[in-house]
Parts: structure tokens; C-alpha cells; sequence
């Protein structure tokens, strides 16, 4: 009977992985956007713990086109900037055209500890443009994470976005803002190929879950490859490109329903 | 350094006459793991036979892994195109392996995969694959074989309870039941010589069917076969009853195709080229003769087929291919062999280290032309007398990743394509993606490819597969498909779409204990069962299914105990549950040639969405893997007596029985009383 019991909660429980993360975050650079646990590649308004691992300055632009539709797409732009005691990113995020359109402006600080452990805050800004009232309104939404390596090959993140679940409220409307928990782990078989997983939890959606590999397939190249569950199954493919001053990084996803999601993000590193 | 090749060496040897019963066990393990999920998921019936005979051919003449090519490797079908491609780089770049433990040096394979390779393979200097052949040869190795094989169901079915002899008011003509007795019987002859020649006959009685009567005589099918391989410049000729395998199977392949099992990188078909067809199906084969002829780095193959197939012709046309097989009644035996099919095809494939590459080109002729009674979900199904289909397929290994794909069109330029990577970024993790678009108006006789239907026709999906050796003794296989139908299908009168997805974690204890859970989800869509609906409307339709195998032996015993449940939902309706437990016994005396399977199975499947398949042991070359929906017991008994050297018997009994309070099972002439169903199998082997 106790078999039967829990081969019954075991089943319910995974079937109820399914998540949407809202828009103004771009997706991450890593495939899948499993960026919780990615301390390798910092991307805007992700966990804000890898702000404190890069060890030189780093500019980086972000496009993300979804479903091949210009209206649908988010536009980002990044700077990290390290120093002995802390290291400071300042985001920005645009999503959508002129007659809708949100931005997400961040201000973060993070620490490495000795890559044992990294932890970081970020600030942020949210406004939207309501038509209603023919104004912007906006909120401050705090953000929080965290890394720590169990071991040289495995790390675990975690992030938060919104905790507080802050809303925008107008003459006419309250706009839900998305209150998002973030959990993941990495896996570092070799140098070169890494294994991440990501459970990711808006508040008032169900759970999205995100594996991807990604692996250095000659010093300049990088493959990736993943998928996650959000209602539909979407798998992703990507590469990346990395010259030691640029990176570049390409993600595709399918989704079975709506089509192509694609991203493109390039990081320039200063210094060598 | 002698000694570490000696002993293995050895022990290799000395455990050969072992190798026969343990390449069955391999093979029935195999079988069970791959077919038992097939099943599920096809609508057609699966042909084991020739699978089977495939793999016993190649326990008997075991492949020398210095010498192998890439085709004697596929015949393993256990083994991924990753590990294939690790074996001929390592000898290519190593030099000859001196012992099979050598294996353990190659990336992508662990002590699990070694052992169930070890029935099959050694490694050594080998014979001349070209050497001529004598007659007194022929006559002093070749091995004859020749089976008997009968069933019977003990129940009488309501298609044997009037027969015209016992009727004499009813005209044969009107009567609707069955013409024959009870009984399904068959016999086989096949010869073979080492790998080099292999021939057969073959002839078989469905039940139903008559034997000798007024309306036929004899039996229903008859087969014949031969392959020669190696003769002269020849590299295989094949003559009779064939199949022909090319590429990714988009143009040509009527062997098993490959599905979503839990081999989660075996994704690809096997390019076997042609081979001997010795199967008892009716269908899926190709009659005549062809060749395969290999210059420098090229093969080029041709073949010629006509054969008679079943349909229902009125006026030079027929809606469907029939490929049941069965002549059972008046109505059937009316569609026997009616319709003329011509084929003639050919393959040229260049191949070398890292690139494989070939073109396809075939064309199939009716006598009476092919017009499907239109619908919806058909209306792009090939209608008419000729089609003409061509193709391109490639291999392609570059750094740690194996390119494959095919891209096919037929006459009317509808296209499909296939195309993946394999990829083995560390010794522990292995990888693949796929990508396969078929489109609506695609539609060819013998193709067969990946594919979430047993339709090359009207999908468009992407896989991703993995296993990784996490720690010692553990491996971990997991996949996700997401797919498109973009036209409607059979019982789906809208554009669907679907996912599923598995996750296998196997434990190998030790040596003699083994187990695997299996997780499986997977989401489709179905109509919404609505007579009154003015638009197609589809729903959802959820599985989710949870399975513990524990496989232990001890001695002359060994023991498989199988917990299986699922749940399944619709939108819109309750859920609804299954649950099966299945306890396996098997014993085999030293002293005594006699082996014994038991088996016990409970289920318990609400509706028929929460079914569950189950392979059995059988009787040689028979197969079962039930469908149990429903509330009851199935158990069987299954004996192998081997009397001397040369001859042997398989019998088995099984039964089901039903405790959901049903007084009649199966449905038409299928239909019997009661809620038991008993089956009787009795096979007798002759060596000479």
C-alpha cells in the first residue's frame, strides 16, 4: 500500500512542472536560461551572485526575438565592474514597441568569497507605460542571490526576484508584477562540459523546469543544448563563440506551438 | 603481459557452450526492453522473427572486432552509432584489440555493455571473408534446421461455433465465420553456412485459415529465401523473399524502425542494405532478387520486387493495402493476392573513415490503382498506381560529433527530412539531438523512420537524449521529444501537438542483480468525444506512468519482479489509474536438459488509456507481448526439454483470466464467453 501511495504523490508532483517567467527578464546567455547556477556568464536581472565572479570590466548587449515578432522582443544592455572589495552591474532592459513597452533598470553588488561562495543584491527599477493614463508608473523591485561550489565540480544558486511581490496600481488598473524564486545546480564533468538543471517558481504560475549541457568544443567554440518544460516542452540549441576579448553568445528555442525564440547577446571583456 | 591476455582469453573460450543460453537471455532482455515500450506506442504489429533470427545468427557467428565494418556492428542493436564509431576509431588508431576487455578502454561503454555484448564478439586474427567455398565444405558445416510450431487457443471463439460443414442450410458464401479450424500451424527449413550463406523455406496456417477444403489447400504463406555473402566481387546477392534498408529510412526500410525507447540514443535505422527476409509476417518485404556489388570505397545495390498483395479491387481500384495477413473468411480470402506490386530500387553509398554518404532511388508500380476513401485526416495520402521516390542520406564524424541525416522527395515533390547529432563530450555523458520534418503530402510504401506514429507522413519534432555514468554501477538514460502534427490525423481532427519525456535510472548491483526505475510522461491530443460539435475540437490527453524491475538469480534460479503504475487523465474527466505486479520464476536443471519459466502477473487497468504491455518468454521465435486492460491475472508456464543434441521441444500454457465480472471477451469472430482465455504452444527443433 505504502508503495502504491507514493508511487501516486511522486507522479502528481512531477506532473505539475509547468511555469511561465515573464517577459521583461531577458533569457538568459546560458542555454535554457539555466543562469541561476551559471557563474561563468553573468546576464542581466539574473542571479545577481555572478556579478561578483567576473575579475575584469564587461560590456555586454542583449536581443531577444520571440516568435519572430519585433514587437515581442526584449533589449538589454549590461556593465560589470570589479574591484578588490566588490564588484558593481548596472543593467537595463527594454520589452516591447511605442504603444507598449516596459524597462527594467538595475543597479546590483556582489562579492566572490574565495569562489566558495558569492553573494549579491540588486536594485531595481520597473516602469510601464499605461495608455489609460498616458503616463509611466513604476516600482522598485529588489532582487537577491546566491552561489556557493559544494565541491569543485558541483555548485548550486539561487535567486529572487521580487520577493516581496510588489505590484504597480493606477487610477485603473493594478498591474501584477512577476514575483519569481529560482533554484539550480551545475555539474562540471570536465573543464570543458558542464550539466546544469534550473526549478524556477512565479508566484502565481506553476513550476518551469529547465535542464541544459554546454560544452567548449575547441577553445573558441561552444555548443549547447537543452530543453524545459513550461507548459509545452521547448527544446533549445545555442552556441558561443569566444575570442578572449568578445563573446558571443546564439540561443535558438522551439516552441512546438508559437515557433522560434531566439537570442543573441555579445560581451566585450576589458583588458587580458 | 601473457598472462593478462592468456587467462581472459580462457576463460573466454572456455565459457562458449554458455554463450548460446546467454545470448538468448541477451536477446530476450533486449527484446523485452525495446519492444515491450514499441508496442505501446505502435499501432502496427512489431516482426520479432527476424530481429530474433538476426541476433541468434550473429551468436553463432560472432563478429571479430578487428575486422568489423560498420554494418556487422549495426547488427547489434544495442549498441548506439556513438559506441560503433568509438570501436572502429580505437582499432583504427590502436591497433587489434587482444581481448574484448579492451573495450573497457573505449569511451561510452561500461561493464553492463561489455557483458551484453560478450555472446557476440570476440576478437582475433579472423578468416578470409572472400575465402572460396567447397561443396564438401558445405556439406560438412552447414547446419540444417527444421521447425514445427503449433497453437491453439482451448476457448472456442465465436468464429469457429458455425462452420459451413456443420451448417448445411448456410451458403459458404454468406457465412461470415471462419473457414478453418482452430489451429495455427507452421514449419521451417533453413540452412546456413557460417555467415556466408543462408537459406530457407518457410509455410504457415493463421487460425481461421484453411488448410485443406473446398476453398484452399495447403498452407496460406509460403516463403523462400537466400543470401549469399562474399561471393566474388559480390558483396551479398539475395534471392526470394528480402528487405532493403538504406539511410535513415525516409526512402526504404521495411525492417524494425526505431522508436522512443529507453536506448535513448538509438535513434537512428541501421543502413543493413539487403538482407534475407525469414519472417512468418504476410507483409513488409520485398519478393525477387538483388544484389549488392562493392567497388573501392563504393556499394552499389539494385534490386527488383513483384510480388501479390491483399486489397479489396472493385473496378481497378482499391482504398487500402491490407496487411493483416489473415484469409479467414469468405470476405478476406476475397482480397487475397488481387493486387499486382512491382518495385525496383537502387543504392549507391561512398563510404570512409568520417564520411558516409549515399542516394536512393525507388519506384513502385500497381496493377490496380490505389484510391483511399477520402477524409480529412487522409487527404494527402497517396492515391494512384506509380510512385516514384528518391533520397540522400549522410554520415558524418567531425571532432566528438556524429552528423547524420537523409532528406527524401517523392515524384509530386513532397519532402521529408531527418537530421541529428550524436555527441560524447566526456567518457560519462552522451548526447543526442534530432530534428525530422515529414511532411503532410509525404506518403511512400516502405518507409520508416523515427517518428512519433508509425506514419512517415505529416510531423514535424525535435529529441534530445542523454546518458551519463554518473558513479560506478549507476547509469542514467533520459529523453525529451516535442512534436508537431500540422495536418489532422486518425482520431485528431485538428492540428496537434504532443510531448513526452522519460527518465531511467539503471543500478547494476552486482553480476547477478540488477534493477531500473523508469519515470515516463507524455501529452497528446485527441478529439473531444462530441457529436454535436459544429468545429473539430481536441483535448489533451495525459499519461504518467512510474516502473520498478528488479531482475536476481542464484544459482539454478533466477527471478524478475516488475511493479508498474499509471495514471491518466483527459481534459475534462477523472482520473484514472493502473497498476500491474508481475512475479518471474526461472529454473534451469544441470543434470537434466530441462528449463522452466513461471510466471504470475495482477492488473489492474481502469480504462484502456491505463493499459500495460508485458513480454513474455514464448516458445523459439514466437513472441508476446500481451495488452492487459482491465481487472485480473494472467500466468503461463514455459518449458524447454532438449531430448538429445539435435532435437529439442518448447511448450507453454498460459492463461488470462478476468475478474471484473465480463461474461464475453473480444469482439466480431474474436469474441469468446466467459472470462478466461487459454493459449497452448508447442515447438519442435530438428538439427541435422
Amino acid at each position: 500500500m505504502k508503495k502504491i501511495i507514493s508511487i501516486i504523490s511522486l507522479i502528481i508532483l512531477c506532473r505539475s512542472l509547468q511555469s511561465q517567467i515573464s517577459t521583461i527578464i531577458p533569457s538568459s546567455n546560458s542555454i535554457a536560461s539555466t543562469s541561476v547556477s551559471d557563474t561563468r556568464n553573468w546576464t542581466a536581472f539574473n542571479n545577481p551572485a555572478m556579478i561578483g565572479y567576473p575579475d575584469k570590466p564587461e560590456l555586454g548587449i542583449l536581443i531577444e526575438n520571440r516568435y519572430l515578432l519585433p514587437e515581442l522582443s526584449t533589449k538589454g544592455i549590461q556593465f560589470d565592474y570589479p574591484t578588490e572589495y566588490i564588484n558593481t552591474g548596472i543593467s537595463f532592459s527594454y520589452f516591447g514597441y511605442s504603444l507598449y513597452h516596459e524597462m527594467l533598470i538595475g543597479l546590483g553588488f556582489a562579492r566572490n568569497f574565495s569562489d566558495k561562495f558569492a553573494m549579491g543584491v540588486q536594485f531595481n527599477y520597473y516602469t510601464a507605460f499605461f495608455s489609460a493614463s498616458n503616463s509611466y508608473r513604476g516600482a522598485i523591485l529588489p532582487q537577491i542571490g546566491l552561489s556557493v561550489f559544494l565541491s569543485s565540480d558541483f555548485s548550486i544558486g539561487f535567486s529572487t526576484f521580487n520577493p516581496f511581490q510588489t505590484n504597480i496600481k493606477t487610477e485603473y488598473v493594478v498591474k501584477r508584477l512577476p514575483s519569481i524564486f529560482s533554484a539550480g545546480t551545475a555539474c562540471f564533468f570536465s573543464h570543458d562540459f558542464v550539466w546544469r538543471t534550473q526549478l524556477d517558481k512565479e508566484v502565481s504560475s506553476n513550476y518551469r523546469f529547465a535542464t541544459g549541457f554546454e560544452y567548449q568544443l575547441v577553445q573558441s567554440v561552444m555548443i549547447k543544448l537543452g530543453t524545459y518544460n513550461s507548459g509545452y516542452l521547448v527544446p533549445c540549441l545555442g552556441a558561443g563563440f569566444n575570442t578572449g576579448l568578445f563573446r558571443l553568445d546564439l540561443n535558438c528555442e522551439m516552441h512546438p506551438l508559437l515557433g522560434l525564440n531566439t537570442l543573441a547577446a555579445i560581451k566585450y571583456r576589458f583588458g587580458r | 603481459m601473457k598472462r593478462l591476455i592468456i587467462f581472459p582469453v580462457l576463460i573466454l573460450f572456455c565459457s562458449y557452450p554458455a554463450r548460446a543460453q546467454e545470448a538468448i537471455s541477451v536477446i530476450d532482455q533486449t527484446i523485452a526492453d525495446i519492444f515491450e515500450q514499441y508496442a505501446a506506442e505502435s499501432e502496427e504489429t512489431v516482426d520479432y522473427d527476424s530481429f530474433y533470427e538476426d541476433l541468434i545468427q550473429c551468436s553463432e557467428n560472432p563478429i571479430n572486432l578487428n575486422k568489423a565494418t560498420r554494418n556487422d556492428l549495426e547488427q547489434l542493436p544495442f549498441l548506439t552509432d556513438v559506441q560503433i564509431e568509438n570501436i572502429l576509431a580505437y582499432v583504427y588508431q590502436s591497433g587489434p584489440m587482444h581481448t574484448v576487455f579492451e573495450l573497457q578502454l573505449i569511451d561510452g561503454f561500461d561493464m553492463t555493455d561489455i557483458r551484453r555484448m560478450l555472446p557476440f564478439i570476440f576478437t582475433g586474427e579472423g578468416g578470409d571473408p572472400h575465402k572460396h567455398i567447397y561443396w564438401r565444405d558445405l556439406l560438412k558445416y552447414g547446419k540444417n534446421e527444421l521447425y514445427f510450431r503449433l497453437d491453439k487457443g482451448l476457448e472456442t471463439k465465436e468464429g469457429y461455433q458455425f462452420t459451413p460443414e456443420e451448417d448445411v442450410n448456410t451458403p459458404e458464401t454468406t457465412s461470415t465465420g471462419y473457414q478453418g479450424n482452430e489451429m495455427y500451424h507452421s514449419v521451417k527449413y533453413r540452412f546456413h553456412y557460417k555467415d556466408r550463406i543462408q537459406v530457407g523455406i518457410s509455410a504457415e496456417k493463421d487460425a481461421g485459415e484453411q488448410f485443406w477444403g473446398s476453398d484452399h489447400k495447403g498452407y496460406d504463406f509460403y516463403s523462400f529465401h537466400a543470401q549469399f555473402n562474399d561471393i566474388g566481387r559480390f558483396k551479398k546477392i539475395v534471392a526470394g523473399d528480402f528487405r532493403a534498408n538504406f539511410g535513415q529510412g525516409l526512402v526504404l526500410h521495411n525492417a524494425f524502425g526505431i522508436g522512443k525507447t529507453s536506448y535513448v540514443l538509438n535513434v537512428t535505422t541501421r543502413n543493413s542494405g539487403l538482407t534475407k527476409y525469414s519472417s512468418m509476417n504476410e507483409n513488409n518485404f520485398f519478393r525477387g532478387a538483388g544484389f549488392t556489388f562493392q567497388t573501392g570505397k563504393f556499394n552499389l545495390s539494385a534490386f527488383y520486387s513483384n510480388k501479390m498483395i491483399d486489397g479489396d479491387t472493385l473496378n481497378g481500384t482499391f482504398p487500402t493495402i491490407l496487411k493483416t495477413g489473415y484469409h479467414r473468411t469468405p470476405q478476406e480470402l476475397k482480397t487475397k493476392n488481387t493486387v499486382n506490386e512491382q518495385i525496383i530500387g537502387g543504392n549507391a553509398t561512398y563510404t570512409n573513415m568520417n564520411l558516409q554518404a549515399g542516394l536512393t532511388l525507388v519506384h513502385t508500380s500497381l496493377d490496380n490503382k490505389l484510391a483511399p476513401d477520402k477524409s480529412v485526416y487522409n487527404y494527402f495520402y497517396f492515391s494512384g498506381d506509380r510512385q516514384s521516390t528518391g533520397g540522400i542520406f549522410y554520415r558524418l564524424r567531425c571532432l566528438k560529433l556524429n552528423f547524420f541525416g537523409e532528406t527524401a522527395m517523392t515524384g509530386h515533390a513532397a519532402m521529408a527530412t531527418v537530421n541529428g547529432c550524436y555527441f560524447n563530450p566526456v567518457s560519462k555523458v552522451s548526447l543526442v539531438i534530432l530534428h525530422r520534418y515529414y511532411s503532410p503530402e509525404y506518403d511512400t510504401f516502405y518507409a520508416s523512420s523515427f517518428s512519433e506514429t508509425s506514419r512517415i507522413n505529416n510531423e514535424t519534432g525535435l529529441y534530445i537524449g542523454t546518458v551519463v555514468h554518473p558513479f560506478r554501477k549507476w547509469k542514467f538514460a533520459a529523453y525529451a521529444d516535442s512534436y508537431r502534427f500540422p495536418w489532422p490525423k486518425y482520431g485528431i481532427d485538428a492540428p496537434s501537438i504532443g510531448k513526452d519525456y522519460l527518465f531511467q535510472a539503471d543500478y547494476s548491483a552486482k553480476r547477478n542483480i540488477s534493477m531500473f526505475w523508469r519515470f515516463k510522461f507524455q501529452e497528446k491530443q485527441t478529439n473531444v468525444s462530441n457529436a454535436g460539435a459544429v468545429m473539430a475540437l481536441v483535448v489533451p490527453i495525459q499519461k504518467t506512468s512510474l516502473k520498478y524491475n528488479l531482475t536476481y538469480s542464484f544459482g539454478n534460479f533466477s527471478f524478475k519482479n516488475v511493479l508498474e503504475g499509471n495514471l491518466s487523465h483527459r481534459s475534462g474527466s477523472a482520473w484514472t489509474y493502473g497498476i500491474t505486479a508481475c512475479q518471474d520464476v526461472s529454473f534451469s536443471l544441470k543434470s537434466f536438459p530441462l528449463k522452466l519459466d513461471v510466471r504470475y502477473q495482477f492488473f489492474d487497468a481502469v480504462e484502456y488509456e491505463n493499459r500495460f504491455y508485458s513480454y513474455e518468454k514464448d516458445v523459439l521465435y514466437a513472441f508476446s507481448i500481451p495488452m492487459y486492460y482491465g481487472l485480473g491475472s494472467r500466468y503461463y508456464l514455459n518449458l524447454r526439454y532438449e531430448m538429445t543434441k539435435n532435437l529439442s521441444f518448447w511448450f507453454k500454457l498460459a492463461q488470462t483470466v478476468y475478474a471484473d465480472d465480463r461474461e464475453s471477451m473480444g469482439t466480431g469472430n474474436e469474441a469468446i464467453s466467459g472470462n478466461r482465455k487459454t493459449d497452448v504452444r508447442l515447438l519442435v527443433k530438428w538439427e541435422f
